[in-house]
């Protein structure tokens, strides 16, 4: 099997599951959109499935502490490809000056989790598009396709429902309860980046090495470390990856504060 | 060569499957650089030697009690190039459904057998899942070599007791290989503490399976209809076949044929599509194409309104419930109209035939659906010969049409 066989087969399948997701959720179904190569990967995807006219929203988790050059990719492609941008941001928390200084773990859960809580019920949403991958965390590697958040947003992650051959899902979520959909599942970041040059995908420029380093994964800007790298194109990212033994999320904060830190985060409802 | 074959680690509780996995990456080399610090740290904070399980164990709950809990994922690359990711699922009958939801998506199986204990009802039970699930290239490897000294006769003799049982089930495994995963001993190399052992290390045994082709009638199952530039398209994924621009296509069960006028994928027209494709279909006519129908163009598969089954139980279930079916994007209703058997899934022994289907039974089954679905034998197609039944819950027996 070549490249391109291998990666029609990996997108084939997240299409699959997309149009799954909206055929099960229609208007109450939105993806979540950080600007970070999977997510947009996953907004590409969904212009794909839907042959270029996405119909559902797509949400920007904002804690106002992303990297400018974030700010400017939304506004740059929200408008390019017709997207209905949704904004989440914990507007109260921030006037009280929610911040990392505040640990780092009580930020994310607020300006992230708490921001999505919000948006959620403004919008009537029963489910949403992530783009996580398993190959991203030991504990993401533990996902559902279609994963379930109770009222209070937990991930039940001691009692998952059955799952068979990427075709049948539990999709019921009762009232108050959402569904994360993960179409992004099986992919591994190597792939990410081959689909992002096969498909000539725009992505931010800080994952391009500048001055020896670059950054591998990005979110908030006092929470990411960039790594060391002369990989200033996306053929040396490719090549850069297959020989590293630096894992991906190497450079982001949250993950590290303590043990166990993004089974926490995540059982609590973060992505 | 970019594609992985997905390789599912079974067997019974403690008989070391997620060690095994964690050794192998390890001795491959395909663990990031913290990785190995972190396990470092935790095993010898929870009291114990280097634990490679823990690697696949990431859950706090399943490092605390040593046992897998959920299915995971990890990949892996060896030095010729090729690619596996491991599939790693819990032993416990209680976390069957976990352990079926992970081989689902395997193309081979890696039976783990504990040779101080033999075969045992988990085992016996993954052996028949994976034979049920389609699923019939199995290596088997007799785990924890070193605690029974690398004793060649102790390893005949197991290897004998297992070969008896997967043959009851129609399971012949190519290779059993003696391992110890705790001591990397049979993983990548020869052992030299098994210099009798004549086979394979696990690593290249594992280099010569492929995976399954997917040729054969075309079979495109409608996912939904959707309205684009006010035009209808029938969008869906090829599970089998392929399909042509300008030929004449079946749509089942509504039994007419129509011309494929235009295969999408994105903004771009194209002369052939085949499996597994995700595409967008238009036909010369679209009005009647609704979700759930299947379009095919020779050998077209049947329309049933009873089908005679063999299903494994994941939740209990009373066989007089009205239930639902699935199959691909068909759903209907469904009774079970009559029981010709139960069995114990690990034991094969027979139950009695009514009342209610307990978790791990398996029964063959005449089901009845209202309405009427396309479906085939599963030795001829898996997609559409499989399906799920479900009540008003979720899911509570998979099964196969025979």
């Amino acid at each position: 099997m070549n490249n391109n066989a291998y990666l029609d087969e990996l997108e084939s399948k997240s299409i699959y599951i997309i149009r799954e997701a909206y055929w099960e959720y229609r208007n109450n179904l939105a993806a979540l959109w950080s600007m970070g190569k999977d997510s947009t990967a996953l907004v590409h995807l969904l212009r794909k499935a839907f042959f270029g006219e996405v119909p559902i929203p797509v949400i920007h988790i904002d804690t106002t502490f992303k990297f400018r050059q974030i700010y400017e990719f939304r506004d740059r492609y929200t408008k390019e490809w017709n997207l209905n941008l949704i904004i989440a941001r914990n507007d109260i928390a921030l006037k009280e000056n929610m911040s990392p200084e505040k640990g780092r773990f009580n930020c994310c859960t607020i300006l992230k989790t708490e921001a999505l809580k919000q948006a959620i019920h403004r919008h009537t949403l029963k489910a949403l598009l992530v783009a996580i991958r398993r190959d991203e965390h030991a504990i993401r590697a533990k996902e559902r396709y279609f994963s379930l958040r109770d009222k209070e947003f937990k991930w039940d992650y001691q009692n998952q429902p059955l799952e068979l051959w990427t075709e049948y899902y539990k999709t019921e979520a009762e009232a108050g309860t959402h569904v994360r959909v993960h179409p992004l599942l099986h992919w591994r970041e190597i792939d990410i980046w081959r689909y992002i040059k096969r498909e000539r995908l725009p992505v931010i420029n800080l994952y391009f090495a500048k001055k020896g380093k670059r950054y591998r994964s990005i979110g908030c800007e006092c929470c990411c470390q960039p790594i060391e790298s002369k990989a200033d194109a996306i053929d040396k990212i490719i090549k850069e990856l297959r020989i590293t033994q630096i894992p991906e999320r190497a450079g982001r904060a949250q993950d590290k504060e303590k043990e166990y830190m993004m089974q926490k985060l995540r059982s609590l409802g973060y992505m | 060569m970019q594609d992985y074959l997905k390789i599912v680690v079974t067997g019974e509780v403690d008989s070391g499957k997620s060690t095994l996995i964690g050794r192998f990456l390890y001795e491959m080399g395909s663990l990031s650089e913290g990785v190995i610090e972190e396990i470092e740290n935790v095993s010898q904070r929870l009291g114990g030697d280097l634990e490679f399980a823990y690697l696949l164990d990431s859950l706090e709950e399943e490092r605390r009690n040593q046992l897998t809990i959920d299915t995971t994922q990890a990949f892996c690359k060896t030095k010729k190039g090729k690619q596996f990711i491991f599939i790693d699922v819990p032993g416990h009958k209680e976390l069957l459904k976990n352990m079926l939801c992970g081989s689902s998506y395997a193309d081979i199986a890696i039976l783990v057998v504990d040779v101080q204990k033999s075969i045992e009802g988990q085992t016996k039970r993954h052996a028949f899942i994976l034979k049920f699930l389609g699923i019939e290239q199995i290596i088997v490897v007799l785990n924890k070599m070193d605690s029974v000294d690398f004793n060649e006769n102790i390893f005949e003799k197991v290897k004998g007791n297992i070969i008896e049982f997967l043959k009851k089930i129609g399971l012949q495994p190519k290779h059993f290989i003696p391992i110890s995963a705790k001591q990397g001993e049979g993983l990548l190399r020869k052992s030299k503490k098994m210099s009798w052992y004549k086979g394979l290390p696990l690593a290249e045994a594992l280099n010569v399976y492929m995976k399954k082709e997917r040729n054969g009638d075309l079979r495109f199952p409608i996912q939904d209809i959707y309205t684009i530039d006010n035009e209808r398209i029938a969008v869906g994924k090829i599970v089998s076949g392929k399909i042509k621009r300008g030929e004449k296509v079946i749509i089942l069960p509504l039994n007419k044929e129509y011309n494929v006028k235009k295969i999408k994928i994105f903004n771009e027209n194209k002369s052939i599509a085949k499996a597994p494709e995700s595409i967008g279909l238009i036909l010369e006519e679209m009005g009647d194409l609704r979700r759930g129908q299947i379009i095919c163009k020779i050998r077209p598969p049947q329309i049933k309104t009873e089908i005679l089954t063999k299903i494994f139980c994941v939740r209990p279930f009373n066989i007089k419930e009205s239930l639902k079916f699935r199959c691909t994007t068909q759903a209907s209703y469904a009774q079970i109209k009559q029981i010709k058997g139960i069995w114990d899934s690990a034991s094969l022994e027979p139950k009695p035939k009514e009342g209610i289907l307990e978790e791990t039974d398996i029964a063959e089954a005449i089901i009845a659906m209202e309405p009427p679905l396309v479906v085939e034998g599963f030795e001829r197609l898996n997609s559409l010969g499989r399906f799920i039944l479900k009540d008003s819950k979720d899911i509570c027996a998979v099964g196969i049409i025979l």
